[in-house]
């Protein structure tokens, strides 16, 4: 670098050397070299193939079928994450620390295991599979089971994100919106949902890459039923194990490439968000503040 | 008016008011002071109705409002950190309490735009209503909090700390512009403070409070040359605290005080303690008839008075004097002087009532 002046508190240059090649070489071998992989093998065999294996009947189905569960997972859970982080980050009530812990779950637990249990409760041999059944009304093996597993997966990115931006907020705007005669929905749609936006933005995107991108759960609940119950993970694996590479890669690419807009799309959030920190750093938290627990 | 009758609120085994006893006429200005924990912005919560009481009724004008809604109160809340809506131009945050009138009684946009320019001109900000708060100053914002507040035409206005996260000067600035504005609109104020300065100031009556209760409600010339118990001596300014020495050669000093000390001394657990105040210690170069010889242990110069610590057999006094005195006495380190209090006030106080809060020595 320029100078003989060293920071008295800089790591040698060596290790400095060593802890980059180390870090850089790990993302390039682990995370840059898949992702090209997954292209190079994709176009194997020319733009045409690649284009007809997009074009398959069963592949766009299995698209359509994702963006169908995205869709309605989405919104339900903006409703409930907020309902939640709402709940916990203004109200004082028995049984919080226990709620906050629950909001993790899914995280904790393995989405195979989550699938088993939805089996056992919605399923033939499961709790509400006969009355179900006896009513016409099918979740397991079809599109409802997909949809119940894949809100149950994705529901803690939401609320996790929530709950620290909205503690370190306070309620001080929310009581002054009050003090002026503002209904509860008018503070919440005037004053909490723009000082949220971002916050919650950053979970939408982050809960619908995980719910375009959930496996295990939805296998185990989806049955395989080609054409029908094949979201666009499931679908890859059928064909990869068909021995379909390039369909199977050219269906790759697409979740690859919703990876990369996600990366994308949050940086942008991610920068949004940090640019009205600073103008809240600028004077609007207490001294001191409150420490945001760290993400999952 | 706002009449507080009795209220008591609990946060689980901490008490933070105890049998709360308040009348605020219509068109004062109110001082709640205390130190931290002493209930104070509990009591204002409390009135704003952001708290409920456990007990007791509030009544603003004679009618009961103790289960009032906080929005149906119409009162103007103001907030140690401003809570202004960092998304909102200063125009729409001043015109939010307006906006959110149910259709009916919504004023039309230009009646809107013609009363948040007036309570911007009232605040002397129109040049800012385009700005957004992160472009304010402190004094700024909390000045655009207050039009906020008043947009609505509370019935009383409550301030929390309003000036608590100012620096020195500003709040200064701030206090005295607080005054003239009051002075100028006239509705009823309350605001929370631990400063004694400013509260001594601003207010037109001055509410002591400690530990969830109301240890004395006067002017503030009252609350500072007459406090009504200990704390409240030690509380509003330094004091000098001397403990069984009434009895002592301060007797002799004291002679008018103490016979109103001994009225009260019926209880034997209670001894008598004298106070004084640093500002009515005289100092004299030489030997003068009733003070007391002493050893000049510091002598501190901040701004334009001058504190000097004397040390009298083995107690510490601090005083105050003017740089001018100080001068003519030209004190130095180790060197003997004699004191004299000027004024000394007696309280009968249980062993460790005077343990907590307070500036003594």
């Amino acid at each position: 670098m320029n100078g003989a002046i060293e920071k008295a508190n800089a790591e040698p240059r060596w290790l400095r050397a060593l802890l980059l090649f180390l870090g850089l070489g790990f993302l390039f071998f682990f995370l840059f070299v898949p992702l090209v992989a997954v292209f190079v093998e994709a176009f194997r065999s020319g733009w045409n193939a690649y284009a007809d294996a997009l074009g398959d009947r069963e592949t766009l189905h299995a698209i359509k079928l994702t963006i169908i569960i995205a869709f309605v997972v989405l919104p339900v859970n903006v409703v409930l994450g907020v309902a939640a982080s709402w709940a916990i980050a203004k109200f004082d009530f028995r049984g919080k620390g226990l709620l906050v812990t629950l909001i993790d779950l899914p995280f904790a637990v393995s989405p195979v295991v989550v699938g088993l249990v939805f089996l056992l409760i919605f399923g033939m041999q499961g709790l509400l599979g006969p009355w179900l059944e006896a009513r016409g009304i099918k979740v397991v093996f079809a599109l409802p089971g997909m949809i119940l597993v894949t809100l149950f997966i994705t529901f803690p990115f939401i609320a996790r994100e929530l709950i620290p931006l909205m503690l370190s907020q306070g309620a001080d705007d929310e009581e002054a919106a009050i003090s002026l005669g503002a209904s509860g929905v008018q503070m919440f749609f005037r004053v909490t949902l723009p000082k949220i936006r971002w916050g919650l933005l950053y979970g939408v995107i982050l809960a619908n890459a995980r719910a375009m991108g959930e496996f295990g759960a939805v296998s185990v609940v989806s049955g395989h039923i080609r054409g029908e119950t094949n979201t666009l993970p499931l679908h890859v694996e059928i064909l990869y194990n068909e021995y379909n590479a390039v369909a199977a890669f050219a269906s790759a690419s697409i979740l690859a490439l919703l990876a990369l807009v996600t990366l994308a799309a949050k940086m942008l959030v991610e920068w949004r968000m940090r640019r009205e920190n600073e103008a809240l750093d600028a004077g609007f938290l207490p001294e001191g503040g409150i420490s945001f627990p760290s993400r999952p | 008016m706002i009449e507080i009758s009795n209220v008591g609120k609990r946060f689980g085994n901490f008490t933070a008011l105890d049998g709360i006893d308040l009348k605020i006429p219509t068109g004062e200005l109110v001082a709640l002071l205390g130190p931290s924990g002493c209930g104070k912005t509990t009591l204002l919560r409390i009135i704003a109705g952001m708290e409920t009481p456990d007990a007791g009724k509030i009544r603003f004008a004679g009618e009961d409002a103790t289960r009032l809604h906080a929005r149906e109160r119409r009162v103007g809340f103001v907030f140690q950190h401003y809570a202004l809506f960092r998304h909102m131009s200063v125009f729409e945050n001043v015109a939010f309490g307006l906006r959110v009138k149910p259709r009916k009684e919504r004023p039309t946009d230009a009646e809107i735009r013609r009363r948040v320019f007036d309570l911007l001109k009232l605040i002397q900000l129109e040049w800012l209503a385009d700005r957004y708060p992160s472009q304010l100053s402190g004094g700024q914002r909390q000045r655009i909090a207050l039009a906020r507040a008043l947009a609505v035409e509370p019935k009383v206005l409550l301030l929390d700390e309003p000036f608590g996260a100012l620096d020195t000067k500003v709040r200064k600035e701030l206090r005295r512009w607080l005054r003239r504005l009051h002075d100028e609109v006239h509705i009823s104020s309350v605001f929370v403070t631990h400063d004694q300065e400013e509260a001594l100031e601003v207010a037109d009556r001055v509410v002591v409070m400690n530990r969830g209760r109301i240890e004395q409600i006067g002017t503030p010339d009252e609350v500072y040359s007459n406090p009504a118990s200990p704390f409240v001596y030690q509380f509003l300014g330094n004091v000098n605290v001397f403990r069984d020495r009434v009895q002592g050669r301060w007797a002799s000093v004291a002679n008018e005080t103490l016979d109103e000390a001994e009225n009260g001394a019926e209880n034997a657990e209670t001894n008598p303690v004298a106070f004084v105040r640093p500002h009515d210690i005289e100092i004299e170069a030489s030997v003068v008839e009733g003070a007391f010889e002493s050893t000049v242990k510091d002598v501190h110069t901040i701004g334009p008075i001058v504190r000097v610590e004397l040390v009298h057999e083995t107690e510490l006094i601090e005083a105050e004097l003017t740089r001018e005195r100080a001068n003519a006495l030209s004190l130095s380190r180790g060197q003997t002087v004699w004191f004299k209090p000027r004024q000394i006030k007696i309280f009968n106080v249980p062993g460790n009532a005077l343990e907590e809060g307070g500036s003594g020595i």
